[in-house]
């Protein structure tokens, strides 16, 4: 399984994909920082914290997964290198599943960017700006905790994200499926029935209501992985033509 | 001696169309076999049951004595493979291309300084592949189809792109490999000279069917004897040969007489040339036309060709 993952991590040396993996959440920084410059007093690092993490769930992760996957999946759809690397003598899943690691692996790693991005640009405004300092302490235990329910709700919307990608050689149907998940999830974000849409279930996790960001995040989590599963059976016995 | 590869009544339909139609092929150890048909004969769809990439509708393909359907994995330890499509990543350097592979195989990291040497890539190895031309990505293809130095190389159209001299380096390479490292070849083409220039065993496909499979210098041997005829009078010299009952026809500005199967082309020649200088006919040059796999595939998709029509 190893080897497969190694593969795929070295394919990202040079790409869109990483590229695309540090501008999401770098953008989310760029707008925490000029917002902090604009501020005419502190506001609590809980605050700024919330604030990020909801911009990542809302906007910023549903539209990162759709560019990510689309990407990925292209690395191989570009090229047409399907058929050599399904003419190899390696089970096709491990190539499927080594594929899905790394996506979730990128997606782990950019949500835990957002905080740490967020942490180095307000220390760097309230060196221009002393006024907009953040106040308080951060809880990083608590960040952590939000984003990894971000991420483990997120988990759904990544394996049908990743799915539509593999699967169709073109961009289209999936950058299609990302852009009307997160546009339904976006028009309909105070929704009772958001909380079973994919795309909404990141952002469910600021909900106050528990019953509302357990069962999207027992939904995302067991979906994704569930969806994952069939989609490795699925695309292994699949025919390229 | 087993062979290499085979195939039993191997079909693939998709929907209504036939696309492989009971394909039964034998290709001998340490030969290099050329897969003759021109494009969509089903020559790809082959290939890819053969690489199990596609699924037999019915009938079986062995490799190296294994059923690619039974052990599809155990098969592919058996294959080394160039496709149509490469399938190289453009930002990533030939070796590192050639390491991706590399590591799923599970070879040393001196496997590819050993292929880069033989396709003489090492100089050009460190640069991005996006900047490769397609020559140099034919070559790194066949680089990488001999990872782990597997017995059996398939490769699909393997002098695409290639310049003349990289198709001449090409050709050499290919016929030589048998003997360098006792690996089987089944390459596919839609030209006949490439063919004819490189392999020791030929099977022909038209339509989905196999129509013709043999060793080449045996197939050539089958066919009858032609006589080619240049003349000042093209249409005088042709009607000269058919009122001695001879078939005979026009081809690129020469009379190409066939003779019957067993007869002597030298006597025949010199018989010709005097009737045509009897008859007045002046004669520019006059003597037998080698027997090409032309000649015999014109005259095997000929023969399909009018089964079709009836």
């Amino acid at each position: 399984m190893f080897a497969p993952l190694y593969v795929e991590i070295a394919k990202l040396n040079r790409s869109l994909a990483l590229a695309l993996a540090g501008l999401a959440p770098g953008l989310i920084a760029v707008f925490v920082f000029f917002n902090a410059l604009r501020m005419r007093q502190a506001l609590p690092w809980e605050m700024w914290m919330m604030q990020g993490a909801g911009v990542w769930a809302f906007f910023m992760l549903p539209m990162s997964v759709t560019a990510l996957t689309a990407l990925i999946a292209h690395m191989e759809h570009g090229p047409k290198s399907w058929d050599h690397l399904r003419a190899l003598p390696v089970p096709r899943w491990r190539i499927y599943a080594a594929k899905a690691f790394c996506v979730l692996g990128l997606v782990a790693i950019m949500s835990a960017a957002v905080p740490t991005l967020i942490w180095a640009v307000l220390e760097a405004a309230t060196v221009i700006k002393p006024a907009a300092g953040p106040t308080g302490m951060i809880d990083w235990a608590e960040v952590a905790a939000l984003l990894g329910r971000m991420y483990l709700a997120a988990l759904l919307l990544i394996a049908i994200q990743l799915w539509v990608a593999l699967r169709f050689s073109s961009f289209v149907p999936a950058l299609a499926t990302g852009i009307g998940g997160t546009f339904f999830a976006v028009v309909a974000t105070s929704a009772k029935k958001g909380v079973f849409l994919p795309w909404q279930m990141p952002v469910n996790m600021l909900a106050t209501e528990a019953w509302r960001w357990q069962t999207a995040l027992a939904l995302g989590c067991g979906g994704g992985l569930l969806v994952l599963m069939l989609m490795l059976i699925s695309l292994s016995r699949r025919e390229t033509t | 001696m087993s062979p290499a590869i085979e195939t039993h009544v191997l079909t693939r339909r998709f929907g209504r169309m036939l696309a492989v139609d009971g394909v039964s092929m034998t290709v001998p150890e340490q030969a290099v076999y050329g897969f003759l048909g021109r494009n969509g004969a089903g020559k790809t769809t082959t290939l890819k049951m053969l690489l199990g990439l596609l699924k037999p509708s019915a009938g079986r393909a062995v490799v190296g004595g294994i059923d690619v359907a039974a052990d599809r994995i155990a098969a592919a330890r058996k294959v080394g493979a160039l496709l149509e499509a490469h399938g190289f990543y453009a930002n990533l350097s030939g070796r590192e291309n050639l390491d991706l592979t590399r590591r799923l195989l599970g070879l040393p990291a001196s496997e590819i300084d050993r292929v880069l040497a033989v396709v003489e890539m090492t100089g050009d190895a460190g640069r991005r592949v996006g900047g490769y031309s397609l020559g140099m990505r034919q070559r790194l293809g066949l680089a990488r189809a001999m990872l782990g130095a597997p017995p059996v190389l398939i490769l699909d159209e393997p002098t695409n792109g290639l310049d003349p001299d990289g198709i001449a380096d090409m050709r050499h390479f290919l016929r030589d490999l048998p003997g360098r490292t006792g690996a089987t070849v089944l390459l596919s083409s839609h030209l006949l000279g490439e063919i004819e220039q490189t392999a020791s065993h030929v099977g022909v496909i038209h339509a989905g069917r196999l129509v013709l499979e043999g060793e080449l210098t045996a197939l050539r041997a089958g066919v009858a004897a032609r006589i080619a005829v240049r003349a000042t009078d093209a249409k005088a010299a042709l009607a000269l040969a058919r009122s001695k009952g001879l078939q005979a026809a026009v081809e690129h500005g020469e009379v190409v007489v066939a003779l019957a199967p067993g007869e002597a082309v030298e006597r025949a020649s010199v018989d010709l040339n005097r009737a045509l200088i009897q008859a007045g006919v002046d004669v520019i040059a006059i003597g037998p036309r080698a027997r090409s796999l032309e000649g015999l595939y014109r005259q095997v998709t000929a023969v399909e060709a009018q089964k079709e029509a009836a």
